[in-house]
């Protein structure tokens, strides 16, 4: 007789969840570097003795070890959050041509609203232009679902597949049903150079395979469960994808709905059938007009879409109403506080140094990024990861004698500042560039890195010397200082060293005083 | 106190980064749970603990869509500071509850300072159905053994607050 069981639940959040549905779908390895919303990801994963984790030095390297893994034979995953991506774009695209072994999935957590990002891109075009398909869950409980598909879908068509989830996915929480892990067979690894080398005789091959992969998906596009109609109420009929669906359903219960869990390639079928059974026809979607654009060009002329204003930031329960009916944007929300560097932090004191001697700062993402705001308000330009260094270059070309320095952080210095290090000595660059080391990938909430010497797990592991690395680099000079109690020291440090011909880094150096706490 | 049946209850919390507004949204999520509703609870804990605002939403009942409460339509108000009530004052509804009035009483009674979020969900457990057991089995998941006595004196102390 059958036994019965009762599945255990747990309450978890949409990156905790997503990380036990890899982990039950026979994932063996997984590797990230952190950024909100995405980071819970591989922390969660850490957790799970039977994979093989890492925090990666940056998104490129994590992008390949883990696409590397996937074709030696074993599931994998990549975790990132958008911006991410785009460090990771130079494998992925050429990822799709050879496509994959074992399974492979690429985690990618967009930021509508911008709540801890540069900027608010839509991952969803990445399906387009790389060619690959993109999965979008509406809520943790789907995260976990959507990972036994995902690996399914990479092993079937021999694709990379792209989950993308949202901040209000990724950090809401959720009671979610848990199962147990499947047994996933190692497939051997065996030379099939046609494949695996994308040089030009064997990249043509594959491209020509691509595009007969996209029709091929588009085909499954239009029977997978994963796109869901629901026929209620035929007098509104809404299109819909992610978190936003949820919203929706709170605000238009009686309504019909064609929800899109797979969203590239497009179900056109499904699309023009769903749109011919109901009487007005509404596509609402988060950011870009992304299906808005395709179904246009499907030529579904009933069809009615959001308002331009609606572009930007997130959609919500409050709002919907207003998409539906082309409305405006017109939110009032009462302004929050913002957030600062925590009392105690180092970089209090580099910076009003910086400020008192009236630098200009060069500076990229990180805590550190908070020095722009008021009281100390000197930072003066952030674009990207590792541009403190690079942009302090820049700059100078433009300005061979201002003064200006550049600031990167610890975590961020070994993500992309080393090379543009190694760029400013190989082309006689001057200038200051302090890396504030706070001994942890503070802004997302302490991850370990190569000069913490530390892994993801916590195990002892050989420490990257920042020091010794800028001088291999070939610095001119390389100064260590811990900038709390040191300020007039820091200052006469700073003062010697701008005016001299030389490329100098400054090593500020005090740990994160959150970390010290959770110690 | 307890309300009326409803399909979804509702609740915004609000608090400045480090005041315990995530913790104890978290305390409502695991005990509903436990009660064997279905719950969501969103925040964005990008910046939260670089002392910025902090806004945390629970839904439990049956069947719950919308991880976000409406403006307008939270049963709730829980704030831990008079600013970030100010601004979340927008979602609670008309005949909503809003624990502001607490904050003192609460205050008063606790001695240790970080004893005030769940002095505030002690109070707000006096207005929801879900029984004594699932909050000592939130309370056991939430917190770590070395300060669990302390959060649950002062669970108990905080439901007597409400008149």
């Amino acid at each position: 007789m059958a036994k019965k069981t009762t599945l255990k639940k747990a309450f978890l959040s949409g990156n905790e969840s997503l990380a036990r549905g890899a982990w039950e779908s026979g994932l063996s390895v997984a590797c990230a570097y952190p950024g909100t919303p995405s980071t819970e990801i591989l922390e969660a994963m850490a957790g799970y003795k039977e994979l093989d984790v890492q925090w990666s030095v940056n998104e490129k390297v994590a992008y390949e070890v883990a696409y590397g893994a996937a074709v030696g034979g074993v599931r994998s995953l990549f975790a990132c959050k958008h911006v991410g991506l785009n460090v990771a774009m130079d494998p992925l695209m050429t990822s799709s041509y050879a496509g994959v072994n074992a399974g492979f999935v690429v985690v990618v957590c967009d930021d509508p609203d911008m709540h801890s990002s540069q900027n608010e891109q839509d991952t969803r075009w990445v399906g387009i232009y790389a060619k690959l398909p993109v999965l979008e869950p509406s809520s943790p409980a789907e995260a976990k679902e959507f990972m036994a598909e995902a690996f399914k879908i990479s092993e079937k068509f021999d694709t990379p597949v792209i989950v993308r989830l949202t901040t209000r996915i990724s950090h809401t929480k959720e009671d979610v049903k848990l199962g147990k892990r499947i047994k996933v067979k190692p497939i051997k690894l065996e030379p099939n150079m046609q494949k695996y080398v994308m040089v030009p005789g064997n990249a043509r091959i594959r491209h020509a395979f691509i595009e007969k992969r996209i029709e091929k998906m588009q085909k499954f596009a239009e029977r997978t469960k994963l796109n869901k109609v629901e026929m209620n109420d035929t007098k509104l009929g809404i299109i819909t994808s992610s978190v936003t669906y949820n919203y929706l359903k709170e605000v238009y219960p009686d309504a019909s709905y064609l929800k899109l869990g797979f969203l590239y390639p497009f179900c056109d079928e499904k699309i023009k059938a769903f749109s011919k059974s109901v009487k007005k026809l509404v596509v609402v979607e988060e950011l870009d007009p992304f299906l808005e654009e395709h179904i246009k060009a499907l030529g579904i002329k009933k069809a009615k879409f959001k308002h331009p204003s609606f572009r930007l930031g997130e959609l919500s329960p409050g709002v919907v109403a207003d998409v539906i009916n082309s409305n405006a944007k017109n939110v009032k929300k009462r302004p929050g506080r913002a957030p600062r560097l925590c009392a105690g932090c180092p970089h209090w004191v580099t910076f009003s140094v910086l400020k008192k001697l009236g630098l200009f700062v060069a500076g990229d993402i990180g805590c550190y990024t908070l020095g722009a705001l008021p009281p100390t308000s000197a930072l003066h330009t952030c674009v990207c990861m590792g541009a403190g260094v690079t942009f302090n270059e820049g700059l100078r070309r433009a300005h061979p004698d201002g003064k200006i320095v550049g600031v990167v952080g610890d975590s961020t210095f070994v993500h992309s500042g080393v090379t543009g290090l190694i760029n400013a000595v190989y082309n006689k660059a001057k200038g200051i560039i302090f890396i504030l080391d706070n001994s942890t990938t503070a802004m997302t909430g302490g991850q370990q890195h190569p000069a913490t010497g530390w892994t993801i797990r916590n195990e002892k592991t050989k420490r990257l010397d920042l020091k010794r690395l800028c001088k291999a680099c070939g610095a001119d000079n390389v100064d260590v200082i811990n900038p709390i109690g040191h300020k007039k020291e820091l200052e006469a440090l700073v003062k010697k060293r701008i005016d001299e011909d030389a490329l100098s880094v400054i090593i500020a150096k005090d740990p994160c005083v959150l970390m010290k706490k959770k110690k | 106190m307890i309300m009326k049946k409803k399909t979804a209850y509702n609740i915004t919390f609000g608090g400045i980064g480090g005041q315990g507004t995530i913790k104890a949204s978290e305390l409502v999520g695991f005990a509903a749970m436990y009660e064997g509703f279905h719950v969501k609870k969103s925040e964005v804990h990008g910046m939260s603990q670089r002392g910025g605002s902090v806004e945390s939403h629970v839904r439990f009942g049956k069947k719950i869509f919308s991880p976000l409460v409406a403006p307008g339509q939270a049963d709730f108000l829980l704030c831990f500071q008079g600013d970030e009530h100010y601004r979340l004052k927008p979602f609670l509804k008309t005949d909503g509850v809003d624990l502001m009035g607490y904050l003192k009483p609460a205050l008063d009674m606790i001695e240790n300072p970080r004893h005030l979020n769940t002095a505030l969900v002690g109070v707000l457990a006096a207005y929801l159905p879900i029984s004594n057991a699932s909050w000592q089995k939130a309370l056991k998941t939430v917190f770590k053994p070395s300060i669990l006595d302390g959060n649950k004196k002062v669970f108990r102390d905080a439901k007597k607050l409400v008149k």
